[in-house]
């Protein structure tokens, strides 16, 4: 608690204390001297009192030294609770409120919203701005807002903006407002200082400010004040994850749905859980849940539409329902279509076959219907009308070298999403390899690595290289992260190309002995994956084994899936962004969740013919949608959702509030908010219990130094 | 200058106070003058107690002639004689009998000195011997029993001459008086009793059980039986010259608790043998210390002597 003082000059009474100090000294050091018969009775008496006398005198110093204390402190007006040096001075107050509009406040209780609550408060606090006074107010959602970016005096505008506050879907960032705060601050150091803190105090919000913010340090003059809404957590159940394991999603084949369902309360709930794709309701589950518990679910789902579709997974409404309902944006696709730049027919007029196998892998049965992928099979000299846009994937199959546009067509289709598969060969000119396809292009390069020499002999088969070092976390072999799944590395290699590796290409595999196997780089917004060997049985015997066709269809879904926006993780407020190629792109519209519509601007990338688009109206939680109009129409969505944190309304406990003021107030309290403010603000002057504190102290001494008086008595017969 | 010497001890009020009065031992005590004491012996004189057979032994002037006439046989006539008392004042010397509180008319031990010369003064006229004993640290001077009002010059002139001075041995000044006196006899003690209180109560005792009858005067200033101090005190000891410095006002409620329990020690244990305790408070007058003393003994059911 904070103490100031009106007449702190009167504090050098304190001095006085030396008074009692030499007062006790002094007679302790003369005592009056006297003849007496016999000192026996007197030394047994001492002995026994000695402890109680030393006792007593030294209660009775306290006593004094208080007395001249108090004394002191009454005439020099010692206020309580104010703003620390100034209160009770009269100096004008400046102050920020920082209003919590976190996701946790839009909770209603009994049918009160707690924001409207807490906006109702800060309101109050605003109230009390005198003539002189100056304030900002700080909205502190995640990443928060300072509506005021200077102190200002007109009240009404400060009201209106708490008034017209929008509750917010996102987190909690205390620090991220409690830092410009005390920065509005800092310069008005003649003003009285305080920061209004209007909050529910959940543990969730505070325990990382509290981590890693040392409150303590904080400017001791500026008071900081916790007006707490909301007194206890109500029961809340929650969908805190919602999300689909596989890569990419097929029309018409199953996908798994997984959503984990939370109960913050220490009672069991029951409750059902619906899932919708758009406005249709696909599934309900009933689900149990023990207390403080969750449970995750599996749900087995088919998409019969192709396209971006929105998938909710709903709760019946409780007290927060804004987290009772969590959205996801799930491409549904056609079956993609791959392109194999199979390599020219042999010198004898042969057809070449080193594309059978990557055929094989990608649609074993040969199917137009129900297949994963539709191959098309093209030499380099067929592809002349052909537009790689159009292909989900392309593999690059042991080619010598490449007409010159289509080499700037691949670039091109690259940068603007596509994904490029090149299996090394026999037929590869490194030269070449390295002229055409990566210095001759400059920023469009379309290999993740410089080739060099080949390693190993494929004929003579002396020395068998291995695949190690698998980066299982990488989509292309994650399948074989578990034990069982299979290794790729049983299968030999007898000779692969040595290469080296761009600065931001990721080595997915190496050989053997060290060097790298499978590389793979993002370019733009694409990704290029090189292996260094073949895809035949020409330099190795994989493509013979069970592991080669999981390889496959792991790296191009791996490739596919990774396009776009990633949908799963975006919070409330977080601005996302996105770089498409810039090839006859006219206009790029933002579909808000509330159906709204609006143009997003483009800005336009110098160097790779790029356009970067960003999104910075994700405030609400849901599906968004983005249209890009030009020389071909594409849609692009995601999702945004609150964080799971804000499900949890438990209170952090009183206890571990440091530094803060707390102004605890009731609905119906005899007084007012703004009185409390008041009296926070300006102080309560003590002078009056301390002369009452004065008086007591007085008549304890007075006691104290006269009690053996009253023993009277003598010894008689 | 005699005339002078005793009438400071001995106050014309007070024996005037005192004359109605007469001391006598409560016991029966051994002496050799015919006075108003009881003899626990029978002897010759004054009343008949008995008759009783001649036995060889006997001396033959004591047979009753007349009643061997009458009965032809030989008897023995035995009288109940009475004697006087012989008494000893035992008187403390010490340093801290010559404490006088404030307000207080005398010192301690002139105080005991007019109790013990009142006294003398009675018993003399009875025909009562009287003798003096002062002690300090050791026995300093003794003075025999005898009679005669010349007994009290001397005594007057010793207590006025003796000064306080050194430690209290009670003890040792008692042995001498028990060693002296052969026969039964009154023993009265003036004394503040600055000693060890066990060994003051069994040397008392042990004069009791020789069949001595012990009166004790406690004399005690009023400054001691109040300890009206308040302020930080170097009190410095009357005997030995030690000193020490205290809160007598933080030290007033245990100094007279204990002080309570001083002389609660004594009047229990002495009562208990017999003997007769009385506390003077130096502030009092000294008759009526006396009338006090007598006023407990007739109370008793003591004939006083």
């Amino acid at each position: 608690m904070p103490l100031s003082f009106g007449n702190p000059w009167l504090l050098a009474g304190a001095l006085a204390i030396g008074v009692p100090l030499w007062l006790h000294l002094y007679y302790r050091r003369t005592p009056v001297p006297r003849d007496f018969p016999s000192l026996r009775l007197i030394r047994l008496s001492v002995e026994a009192m000695t402890r109680r006398m030393k006792l007593r005198h030294l209660l009775l110093l306290a006593l004094r030294i208080l007395v001249v204390l108090l004394l002191t402190l009454a005439f020099a007006r010692p206020f309580i609770g104010g703003g620390a040096l100034s209160a009770g001075t009269g100096a004008p107050a400046a102050f920020v409120v920082i209003l919590d509009n976190s996701l946790s406040m839009g909770t209603t209780h009994q049918g009160i919203s707690l924001f409207n609550t807490a906006r109702a408060r800060a309101i109050e606090i605003v109230d009390q701005m005198g003539p002189y006074d100056k304030a900002s107010v700080i909205l502190c959602n995640d990443p928060g807002t300072v509506l005021f970016p200077q102190l200002t005096w007109d009240k009404n505008e400060l009201k209106e903006a708490v008034r017209n506050a929008p509750l917010s879907a996102a987190g909690t960032n205390l620090a991220g407002a409690l830092q410009p705060a005390l920065k509005l601050l800092a310069p008005v150091r003649a003003f009285r200082r305080t920061v209004y803190l209007v909050t529910d105090v959940t543990k969730s919000s505070w325990e990382p400010l509290l981590a890693t913010y040392d409150l303590k340090r904080i400017d001791p003059s500026i008071d900081l004040v916790l007006v707490q809404v909301g007194d206890a957590a109500p029961p809340n159940l929650a969908v805190t994850e919602l999300a689909i394991d596989d890569p990419m999603v097929m029309k018409g084949r199953p996908a798994t749905l997984r959503a984990t369902v939370v109960n913050h309360s220490a009672q069991p709930h029951a409750t059902r859980l619906s899932i919708l794709v758009g406005d249709d309701k696909k599934s309900e589950q009933a689900i149990e849940l023990g207390p403080n518990g969750s449970k995750r679910l599996e749900i087995p789902l088919t998409f019969g539409d192709t396209g971006f579709q929105h998938v909710r997974a709903v709760l019946p409404a409780d007290a927060l329902p804004q987290d009772d309902v969590r959205h996801l944006a799930v491409q549904v696709r056609a079956p993609p279509r791959v392109l194999i730049l199979r390599p020219p027919p042999d010198r004898d007029g042969k057809p070449n076959r080193e594309d059978l196998f990557l055929r094989f892998a990608l649609n074993p049965l040969n199917r137009t219907e129900g297949a994963l992928f539709l191959v098309d099979s093209r030499s380099p000299e067929e592809t002349g009308e052909v537009n790689p846009a159009e292909y989900a994937a392309v593999f690059l199959v042991n080619q010598r070298s490449l007409p010159d546009a289509l080499v700037k067509s691949l670039s091109k289709y690259l940068l603007g999403g596509g994904s490029l598969v090149t299996f090394c060969g026999p037929r590869v000119d490194p030269a070449w390899y390295n002229a055409n396809l990566i210095d001759g292009l400059g920023g469009g390069y379309l290999l993740p690595a410089r080739l060099f020499k080949r390693v190993g002999n494929a004929v003579s088969k002396a020395v068998a290289y291995q695949l190690t070092d698998l980066d299982t976390g990488h989509p292309a072999f994650k399948p074989f992260g578990t034990d069982g799944s299979g290794d790729p590395g049983r299968a030999p290699v007898y000779e692969f190309y040595q290469v080296q590796p761009n600065p931001s290409a990721l080595v997915l595999a190496r050989m053997s002995h060290g060097l790298p196997g499978i590389i793979e780089e993002r370019r733009g917004q694409g990704r290029t994956l090189l292996v260094t060997f073949t895809a035949d049985t020409g330099w190795t015997t994989w493509p013979l084994k069970p592991t080669f066709l999981p390889f496959v269809h792991a790296s191009v879904m791996g490739m596919l899936s990774r396009q776009g926006i990633n949908a799963g993780a975006i919070q409330p407020g977080t601005p996302v962004s996105l770089t498409v190629s810039e090839e006859g792109l006219k206009r790029v519209t933002l579909t808000l969740p509330t159906g709204q519509s609006q143009e997003i601007p483009l800005r336009r990338d110098n160097g790779e013919g790029l356009l970067h688009l960003t999104v910075a109206q994700t405030d609400q939680a849901g599906f968004y949608r983005l249209r890009f109009e030009g020389a071909t129409e594409r849609e692009e969505a995601f999702a945004v959702n609150p964080p799971p944190a804000e499900s949890d309304l438990e209170r952090l406990p009183q206890s571990r509030i440091v530094r803060f003021i707390r102004l605890e107030h009731q609905a119906g309290s005899k007084q007012s908010l703004g009185q409390k403010v008041v009296a926070v603000r300006e102080g309560r002057d003590v002078s009056l219990p301390l002369l009452w504190t004065l008086l007591l102290t007085v008549l304890a001494e007075s006691i104290l130094a006269n009690r053996p008086l009253r023993l009277g008595g003598r010894a008689s017969s | 200058m005699t005339t002078s010497r005793l009438s400071r001890f001995l106050d014309p009020k007070v024996l005037a106070s005192l004359a109605a009065l007469e001391i006598k031992a409560r016991n029966v005590v051994e002496g050799f003058v015919e006075g108003l004491h009881k003899s626990p012996f029978k002897g010759f004189n004054v009343e008949f107690s008995e008759y009783r057979q001649y036995v060889p032994g006997d001396p033959l002037k004591d047979i009753d002639w007349k009643v061997y006439a009458r009965t032809d046989k030989y008897y023995i006539k035995e009288h109940e004689e009475e004697t006087n008392l012989s008494g000893y004042l035992i008187m403390d010397t010490s340093g801290s009998m010559s404490y006088r509180g404030g307000n207080a008319p005398m010192s301690k031990l002139e105080y005991a000195a007019t109790l013990a010369a009142s006294l003398a003064y009675l018993m003399l006229r009875q025909q009562d011997s009287v003798g003096l004993v002062t002690f300090a640290d050791g026995v300093r001077r003794v003075i025999r029993p005898r009679t005669g009002m010349a007994q009290l010059k001397s005594i007057c002139t010793e207590l006025e001459q003796t000064a306080p001075q050194d430690r209290t041995d009670i003890g040792d000044a008692l042995d001498r008086v028990a060693g002296t006196m052969r026969k039964r006899g009154l023993l009265i003690i003036f004394s503040d009793l600055m000693d060890n209180a066990d060994t003051i109560i069994n040397k008392v005792r042990q004069l009791r059980t020789r069949r001595h009858e012990v009166l004790l005067f406690h004399i005690l200033d009023h400054h001691e039986l109040t300890f009206p101090f308040e302020d930080t005190t170097l009190f410095r000891d009357l005997e030995d010259r030690s000193e020490l410095i205290t809160d007598a006002f933080s030290l007033r409620r245990e100094y007279l608790r204990r002080l309570q329990q001083y002389v609660g020690a004594f009047q229990s244990a002495l009562r208990k043998s017999g003997i007769d305790y009385l506390l003077a408070d130096t502030s009092r007058p000294v008759e009526a210390s006396l009338k006090s003393f007598f006023t407990r003994r007739q109370s008793v059911g003591a004939r006083l002597a």
